[in-house]
């Protein structure tokens, strides 16, 4: 059961505009337009190339609107609409619902990350090892979890109106602070203390290192970690209020008599 | 007869709010039933109680004797909810599909789709549909089940009358395919051409239960219109009497004593035509929704009611306890009211009393 809304979760993403633009275009456009601007910019040895630094940056930039957008807006928009009710009246667990939405948040996370590699292979001429490749994308892929859990939690929390907004204010922040849209090198100190904290830094981290043939840190895998559990103790939270607060119960079945 | 439905004292509270109160019900399996009320009658929240999404405060509710959620898991009951929605951005299609897969024993999709009447539109994307669509795909995905019970909270919202006879026609087929079949509406006429059994609520309980001919008989009058020239004297009639543009339209519980005695005086009528009791009447005085009448739905072109003994019968039936039978309530009725289901009883409808559990 849980494989069947998934695979429908799947397809109703990929027939949304909206995530198509955002989610898989915006990021292979700035890919362009950042490796063109600054990726012949000169590297001091050590140093990633700018047109590898700038892919990995924007495949995690790409990969997480996936994975939130999926799960944020979405369940927000679903709770009001009465689609998690008539779930509810089915033989389906809310466990089995939860488990479909954050699979298909990785999955729509997938695409941009792939394509902004294809993309800086092809037209930047970018060449990695075969087995930085075949690390790279699974590790950054795994590394978007965090941001579908958080997508669940703001789905859970906020209402249909709001939750688009922040799931999108979020990214932003969390995106420039994270070092996504500047090098973490160039921020200054205490920001980048914040950066070193954040999930998007350590995500793209997780790409950097292995891109500079490096195994990832654990620092970067305990902070997504982290990041993970508290979101996934918030969601359990907010679940356990959930049912009540939204229309789904009492507050429907008291006026509609 | 093997029991679908049963709620024991089932009472449920909001805050200040008793939505259902103390409601008992038992339902065999293979009815089909209605329950009747206006809005915040506690149709919507028993309908919740029985699909397990509300549990009562107080009281027990069992599917096929079961506990509600089990009924559900297992595929036993099947509910198209008021308030829910649908899936966005997916086609008819796919979404009957998805339930389709979460049930033991489904219909195929195909077939479901055909009882909805959107075999036309099982390419289109739910969110492009409209809302008599939306409300016909609900309805296929709880056809696609192929539940043992079906039930269908104001099934034909937003369905136009097309629609509706579409619909009802649809249920009728699952009817006979023995499935039991429960719906909430506050639409008369459906009640009386699709359901064997009607469970008439008011404020979380059941103030009526009976056949909807019963139903029918026990709380309105019967009409008798017949012409006649004004100014012309007429024998003393039971029942209220209006007389307006050259017709006479009297309103009694006994509309033969009314034929009877016009028959035997020498008044100058002619055209003379008698209705049952209209439901609208009977759902009215049971449910004490007296001023409601004044919306002028009344059918059989009668005028609305107008200062009825509704009032009074109100009072009785809201002030009987545990009222869950007609019986019951016409006890603490009004004497006319007694005749009437006393008539009621006569050889006119004995076939569908033979039906009541």
């Amino acid at each position: 059961m849980t494989f069947h809304l998934f695979r429908l979760e799947c397809v109703r993403m990929l027939r949304d505009p909206r995530y198509l633009a955002l989610g898989v275009v915006t990021p292979i456009g700035f890919y362009l337009l950042f490796a063109t601007i600054f990726g012949g910019d000169p590297t001091r040895p050590g140093e990633l190339k700018g047109t590898v630094e700038i892919m990995v940056a924007m495949a995690a930039y790409g990969a997480i609107w996936g994975a939130l957008s999926a799960t944020g807006p979405r369940l927000a928009h679903e709770r009001s609409s009465g689609w998690l009710e008539q779930l509810r009246s089915m033989p389906v667990t809310v466990r089995q619902l939860l488990v479909a939405k954050l699979a298909a948040g990785l999955a729509v996370a997938l695409p941009a990350l792939v394509l902004v590699c294809v993309t800086a292979a092809a037209a930047k001429d970018v060449r990695l090892e075969a087995w930085q490749w075949a690390a790279l994308v699974p590790a950054m892929w795994l590394g978007t979890l965090p941001f579908a859990l958080l997508g669940v939690v703001v789905g859970l929390l906020v209402g249909p109106e709001a939750a688009f907004p922040l799931s999108y204010g979020l990214y932003m922040a969390a995106s420039a602070l994270g070092g996504l849209w500047v090098p973490p090198a160039r921020l200054s100190a205490p920001l980048q203390d914040v950066a070193h904290a954040l999930p998007t830094y350590r995500l793209a981290d997780l790409g950097w290192r292995i891109a500079a043939g490096h195994a990832p840190t654990w620092a970067d895998v305990a902070v997504l970690a982290a990041w993970s559990a508290g979101f996934v103790a918030l969601a359990v939270l907010a679940q356990g209020r959930g049912p009540r607060r939204a229309r789904t119960g009492a507050a429907s079945a008291a006026t509609a008599g | 007869m093997e029991t679908a439905i049963a709620l024991d004292g089932a009472t449920k509270r909001f805050g200040e709010l008793t939505a259902v109160d103390g409601l008992s019900l038992t339902i065999g399996r293979g009815a089909t039933v209605a329950l009747l009320g206006a809005n915040g009658a506690g149709k919507s929240t028993t309908v919740a109680m029985l699909m397990g999404l509300l549990p009562p405060d107080e009281g027990e509710v069992t599917v096929a004797g079961r506990a509600p959620r089990q009924a559900v898991v297992e595929g036993t009951i099947a509910a198209m909810l008021q308030d829910s929605g649908l899936m966005p951005g997916v086609t008819a299609a796919e979404l009957v599909r998805l339930a389709r897969r979460m049930y033991p024993a489904p219909l195929r999709v195909e077939e479901a789709l055909e009882l909805a009447g959107l075999r036309d539109q099982a390419r289109r994307r739910v969110d492009r549909m409209s809302g008599g669509q939306v409300q016909r795909l609900k309805f296929a995905l709880v056809a696609v089940a192929g539940a043992d019970t079906m039930l269908l909270d104001e099934p034909t919202r937003a369905l136009d009358v097309q629609g509706r006879r579409e619909f009802w026609s649809a249920m009728r087929n699952c009817a006979a395919a023995g499935r039991t079949i429960v719906f909430a509406t506050h639409y008369l006429d459906e009640v009386e051409e699709n359901a064997e059994r009607v469970v008439v609520m008011a404020r979380g309980r059941v103030v009526a239960d009976g056949t909807p001919a019963r139903i029918r008989e026990a709380g309105g009058r019967a009409v008798v219109r017949f012409r006649v020239p004004a100014g012309e004297t007429l024998p003393t009639l039971p029942g209220e009497v209006v007389r307006e543009h050259g017709w006479a339209t009297v309103r009694s519980a006994t509309p033969d004593e009314v034929v009877r005695r016009l028959a035997a005086s020498d008044a100058d009528w002619c055209d003379l035509r008698v209705s049952p009791p209209s439901l609208d009447d009977s759902f009215l005085a049971l449910t004490g929704a007296g001023p409601a009448a004044q919306d002028g739905s009344a059918p059989h072109g009668t005028p609305p009611a107008q200062g009825t003994p509704a009032d009074r019968r109100i009072a009785a039936a809201s002030s009987a306890p545990q009222a869950d039978s007609i019986a019951r309530t016409e006890s603490a009725q009004t004497q006319a009211a007694k005749t009437q289901a006393a008539r009621a009883e006569s050889a006119r409808t004995a076939p569908e009393e033979a039906r009541v559990r």
